[in-house]
């Protein structure tokens, strides 16, 4: 049955803000300015606005969820299903985030092969970094949760580095506004919608929050908060590149570091860069752990196993991705996943839920 | 049965007489009281006891004042604490604490323990590792009674509970446990008194050892427990709520739980001003972090991204390294060596020696180095520079464990430049999050954040704003003291 | 257990090392001068050699091929040390090869190295480049001497920003074209900047002198310390431009015509007569006003008859259509009217009067 946790492996609510919002800002950031600016142009940073507002009602749809059952998702899935076929449709999960484990270690290691060390070997660094995984996983959920928030509060100096861009901003880049229609917006939006994935995570970790109900106003938080610096991001690279320039960058973000410039430090985008290793540690970690757990709930292995199995995986898979192609395929293909579980199966497990609610009563 | 009981318990004293007479510093002494001509027989440690209690306090009134039986014997001694016992076991025990002890022919099951222990004690000098500039300058001393005197002189309450345990199989050494009553939190007490009880080592001789046995984690070289030789110090911390552990022949007490800011806080810190002492909190602070990082960025920087380093900065770096026949990561380890050589031998060396070679070996090595060719100047300024702000850490046992600290990161920084350093960062950041202090995360108030803690851990801020115990302590009574109003103006 | 963890830490070492690049034993590439000669692209790469009395001498490598950058792998095979380009600082293109070949591969190629810097600066040569960057100028090596004075012309003195960066903003916007700074080799010791060349899909198709170069400032940055002489009768008075500002205004669409409104504070710096009364301030300002709406207008006219847009009429007033029509621009610039409005405030006149 439910598994109980016991109180002091729980976390208390305000950090809800922290795992959300960090699942939130990966590998993503990097470059997505190129691809929706393709679809609509300039006027992009709307559809990041409509994208950012659109989850708050899953979210909402997802805490409705979780508080009628009182569990993860795998306690939805069984309420919803029975037992038996509950356990077999929570499984697919655990592919879906060996998937995200895989795209942020291997896109990660992208950046670094093209932007620092071209012959780096992505076997050995993506080993360190699993084994750095596997001893924070090891260290219970609070570790992840104390890594999330390292995460965030550390690397957030790196918000005053873009002020650098203001000096060659030119905000007539983004005039007139609303020049493409309400389609290439929406088109946009879709495309926004599959970097701004992450906040799913808070299925699994559910029973784990102390006083559920105080952490929503945190989970909220986090997604919109998300959505600020996600928007600011667009406009300020919007307001750097001509439109011609951005379709040509494929990291965006990363260029434009190469811009700062202070007295002490010449280049400041190798800093970033390394800087961005602790940005996307708790994004691997905290997907091993959700893969792990339901492992654990689903099949009964124990955790520490299913978490040296899923980093075996990864270990092996990460070689046969090798050219920017694979990459963006892999990449591609883990987006649609997240979007349909998101935005398809999370509504229709809602309906379910209530229909449940009310035929049980 | 009970005839062969106190048959056992003869041979038992005979047994134990028989082993302790192999030692030529155990006496028996016999007497004969005048008034009533009974025999009377003193055993005694002769290098535990101090003799000039037994001859002015004890044997006087026993030669010359008449008793009968044993209890009288109370009666007329001049000392106060007379025990009288007839349980064998704890002959041994009392004997090798100073106790003399004295049977009488006619009873050969009752025995009386005298308390005559010699304490040779070193008397209260300045402390030596935590020294400050203003406040007292006492310091614990290697007794426990002395340092638990100097303790309740300081918190003359009631609540404060001095809990005294044996730990050691072979050195039965004294350990004292110290809280607040009513504000400190019942299970910490638990906890750490389980612990000691659960100890099974046999020779513990300092508190560094309990600190060890103790530990949460002991594959970590971060201390879980703060030691501090300063009775002020644990004073404040047993008014927050915490847990003070006295060993009996240390000169350090052991505070528990802890957190990482705390050891990083001098004492000092709280009889500055607290704009001084948080600048100076924030400056030991920057100088751990440079410490650490400083040499594994220079390793990192010149060995793989040249790009970084600002053009006006590039012509002295290329030619410091001109005629360098190692790479920057050989040449860095060369010198971090030689340096832990210089304090290694620094520390081995008598005091008049050891000064003269720290200084001379210094300069002199580092100069000839440089003019050798074998090191550059440049590194050799930031070497020197690291290990300097290394020793600015208050608490003796962090400071070791930052001079480890660097190698890893150099080891890293060598693998793969600035994204090594980094990932070795995040190695230690896990590592420290994963340590707990009476299993309480240790790096409270950092995670989990509390904003209410935070007033006293990088920054310090004024008294009138600490009014409230720490958070993490789960304190009984989280109020330290009433905060008054704030009036407005010309009120 | 412990020997399977001792090895795979082992294996890590050795099979994770990456190439160092040690900083005493690569040859930095600061400068690189391009020329187009007999249909080839000859390369030459400028590296400091810092010796150990702490001066700097300048050694040159060069190398001709067919692919732009290539020349850097020729180059290789006379270098003792590895040339490495991360700490490129300025690129020089001879006159011939901005006129004729183009610079776009070269400016690809700077695009696609994530090496390279987005502040490096770019200038046009007259003559050859190779000759240019040859000297021996300042102490501290030719690169820092050549990006320093690009840099200090621009932030404060009449030459408008402009570094990669900016060049590929304008150059990849549609309704702009790239300018560059342009260097005149005076001899061994010295160079100066000799005016701006214009480029039109890479290739120099204008350029202005010095004494323009101020005015063109004024339409294309907004602030400029520049200086300004102007003439007043018999006297002469010579301004400092401390701020200035520019604003555009569609006053009409058909037909299109376009308004520059342009603020300039200045201070006197230097006046040949007597005395300055407000009265005679006045009339400088108004003098000084002529003289920049006159000279600007002649700019945009000049810039408009050669097919260019530097000032960035097209993206000013795609920022005020809806579903703009490049193409149609293209066609549709050389019927913009422009009129400049200039706004001259002398706030100080120095410390005498």
């Amino acid at each position: 049955m439910e598994p109980l946790i016991p109180e002091k492996a729980k976390i208390s609510p305000f950090l809800v803000f922290f795992l959300v919002h960090t699942m939130q800002f990966g590998i993503g950031i990097l470059g997505f300015q190129r691809l929706i600016a393709l679809t609509a142009g300039y006027d992009a940073w709307i559809s990041v606005i409509i994208a950012g507002l659109s989850i708050h009602v899953i979210l909402w749809m997802m805490y409705r969820i979780l508080d009628t059952v009182n569990g993860d998702i795998m306690s939805a899935n069984s309420y919803v299903f029975g037992k038996k076929v509950g356990r077999l449709i929570t499984l697919p999960y655990v592919l879906y985030f060996l998937c995200v484990a895989l795209t942020t270690l291997r896109t990660f290691i992208e950046v670094v092969q093209v932007w620092m060390f071209q012959d780096m070997s992505t076997f050995w660094y993506a080993f360190a970094f699993c084994v750095l995984a596997i001893y924070i996983i090891f260290g219970g959920f609070r570790i992840v949760t104390g890594i999330a928030f390292f995460g965030v509060v550390l690397p957030s100096y790196l918000i005053f580095t873009f002020f650098f861009t203001f000096p060659y901003a030119d905000l007539r880049n983004l005039l007139p506004v609303f020049d493409h229609s309400i389609k290439d917006l929406v088109k946009a939006a879709y495309q926004m919608s599959l970097t701004y994935l992450g906040y799913e995570v808070l299925l699994f970790f559910y029973p784990f929050i102390k006083d559920p109900q105080k952490s929503k106003k945190w989970a909220h938080f986090g997604v919109f908060f998300t959505t600020i610096l996600y928007t600011a991001i667009t406009i300020i690279t919007f307001s750097y590149f001509s439109e011609g320039q951005l379709q040509k960058n494929i990291w965006a973000t990363l260029t434009i570091w190469k811009v700062v410039e202070m007295p002490f430090v010449e280049r400041f985008e190798y800093i970033g860069i390394a800087n961005w290793n602790i940005v996307i540690l708790p994004n691997l970690c905290i997907a091993l752990w959700c893969g792990s757990r339901i492992l654990k709930r689903a099949v009964h292995l124990k955790q520490k196993y299913g978490v040296l199995l899923l980093t075996t995986i990864v270990l092996i898979t990460i070689n046969f991705f090798k050219t920017r192609e694979q990459i963006n395929t892999l990449i591609s293909y883990t987006g649609k996943i997240s979007f349909f579980l998101n935005y398809v199966y999370i509504p229709l497990l809602f309906i379910l839920v209530l229909i449940v609610k009310k035929v049980k009563k | 049965m009970g005839w062969f009981s106190k048959q056992d318990k003869v041979l038992e004293r005979e047994t134990l007489e028989k082993t302790l007479k192999r030692s030529n510093d155990f006496k028996k002494i016999s007497y004969i009281n005048d008034p009533t001509n009974k025999q009377f027989s003193f055993w005694f440690i002769s290098t535990l006891i101090d003799e000039n209690i037994l001859q002015e306090n004890v044997l006087p009134y026993l030669l010359e004042k008449p008793f009968e039986k044993i209890e009288d014997v109370k009666k007329i001694i001049a000392l106060a604490d007379v025990q009288i016992s007839n349980n064998p076991s704890e002959i041994e025990q009392k004997l090798f604490n100073g106790y003399a002890l004295l049977t009488l022919e006619s009873d050969s099951h009752h025995f009386v323990f005298l308390a005559a222990q010699k304490e040779l004690v070193r008397s209260i000098s300045p402390p030596e590792v935590e020294f400050s500039v203003i406040g007292p300058k006492e310091a614990f001393v290697e007794s426990i009674n002395q340092n638990v005197n100097l303790i309740r002189k300081r918190l003359p309450v009631k609540e404060l509970i001095v809990q005294e345990l044996i730990v050691g199989s072979l050195s039965k050494t004294k350990v004292s446990i110290l809280y607040l009553e009513g504000i400190v939190d019942p299970a910490n007490v638990k906890t750490v008194m389980e612990r000691l009880k659960n100890i099974k080592f046999d020779a513990i001789t300092d508190s560094s050892y309990i600190v060890q046995l103790i530990s949460d984690n002991k594959n970590s070289p971060f201390p879980q427990l703060l030691d501090t030789e300063r009775p002020d110090r644990v004073t404040a911390i047993l008014a927050e709520g915490k847990i003070a552990i006295f060993v009996d022949g240390s000169p350090h007490a052991l505070i528990t739980p802890t957190t990482l800011v705390e050891f990083f806080s001098s004492f000092e810190d709280y009889f500055l001003n607290w704009m001084l002492s948080s600048f100076f909190r924030l400056i030991r602070l920057f100088a751990v972090a440079f410490s650490i990082l400083v040499t594994p960025i220079y390793v990192a920087a010149l060995s793989y991204h040249y790009e970084l380093i600002p053009t006006d900065l590039m012509n002295t770096l290329v030619t410091s390294r001109r005629d360098i026949p190692l790479p920057p990561i050989l040449e860095a380890l060369f010198l971090e060596l030689t340096i832990e050589l210089l304090r290694e031998a620094g520390a081995r060396l008598p005091t008049k020696v050891g000064q003269t070679i720290g200084i001379v070996g210094g300069i002199v090595i580092g100069t000839a180095s440089v003019e050798a060719g074998l090191t550059s100047n440049v590194l050799l300024i930031i070497v020197a520079l690291a290990a300097l702000a290394s020793f600015t850490t208050p608490v003796y046992k962090m400071g070791n464990a930052i001079r480890l600290l660097r190698f890893p990161f150099l080891f890293f920084a060598e693998l793969w430049g600035l994204l090594g350093i980094v990932l070795c960062f995040c190695f230690l950041m896990t590592h420290l999050l994963r340590l707990t202090s009476l299993n309480r995360p240790f790096l409270e108030p950092l995670y989990p954040p509390r904003i209410t803690d935070l007033k006293d851990s990088l920054i310090r801020l004024p008294f009138s704003k600490q009014s409230l115990r720490p958070q993490t302590l789960r304190t009984k009574k989280p109020v330290r003291y009433p905060f008054n109003n704030k009036s407005d103006i010309d009120e | 257990m412990k020997i399977l963890i001792s090895l795979l830490i082992l294996s890590t070492i050795l099979a994770g090392c990456i190439q160092k690049e040690i900083v005493d034993d690569v040859n930095l590439e600061t400068g690189a001068a391009y020329d187009y000669t007999d249909g080839k692209i000859r390369g030459t790469a400028l590296v400091p050699v810092y010796l150990s009395d702490k001066t700097v001498e300048n050694k040159t490598f060069s190398s001709s091929s067919n692919l732009s950058r290539d020349f850097l792998r020729d180059v290789q095979r006379q270098s003792s040390d590895p040339l490495v380009s991360g700490s490129l600082k300025v690129v020089l293109f001879g006159e011939r090869l901005a006129k004729e070949k183009g610079i776009l591969d070269l400016i690809d190629s700077f695009q696609r190295d994530p090496s390279i810097g987005a502040r490096l600066y770019l200038a046009v040569t007259e003559g050859d480049s190779k000759a240019v960057i040859n000297g021996s100028y300042g102490e501290r090596g030719n690169a820092i001497y050549l990006s320093n004075l690009i840099r200090h012309n621009m932030n404060s003195k009449d030459v408008p920003k402009t570094d990669l960066q900016r060049f590929l903003f304008d150059f990849n916007q549609k309704g702009k074209t790239p300018y560059l700074p342009r260097i005149k080799k005076l001899n061994k010791k010295a160079v100066e900047i000799s005016g701006l060349s214009f480029f039109r899909y890479g290739h120099v198709v204008d350029t202005i002198p010095p004494d323009k170069m101020f005015y063109f400032k004024l339409l294309v940055d907004k602030y400029s310390k520049g200086t300004l002489k102007v003439n007043l009768g018999k006297d002469a008075a010579a301004i400092e431009s401390i701020r200035s500002n520019y604003k555009m205004n569609l006053v009409s669409r058909k037909p299109l015509k376009v308004n520059i409104r342009i603020k300039v504070k200045a201070i006197l710096n230097e006046y040949s007569g007597i005395r300055v009364t407000p009265k005679k301030i006045k009339m400088i300002e108004k003098k000084l006003e002529e003289e920049i709406e006159v000279e600007c207008l002649k700019l945009t006219k000049r810039f408009q008859s050669k097919n260019i847009d530097p000032v960035g009429f097209g993206h000013f007033i795609k920022s005020k259509t809806r579903k703009f029509n490049y193409s149609k621009w293209e066609a549709d610039y050389r019927y913009l009217k422009m009129n400049v409005q200039a706004d001259v405030t002398i706030t100080e006149s120095g410390v005498i009067d």
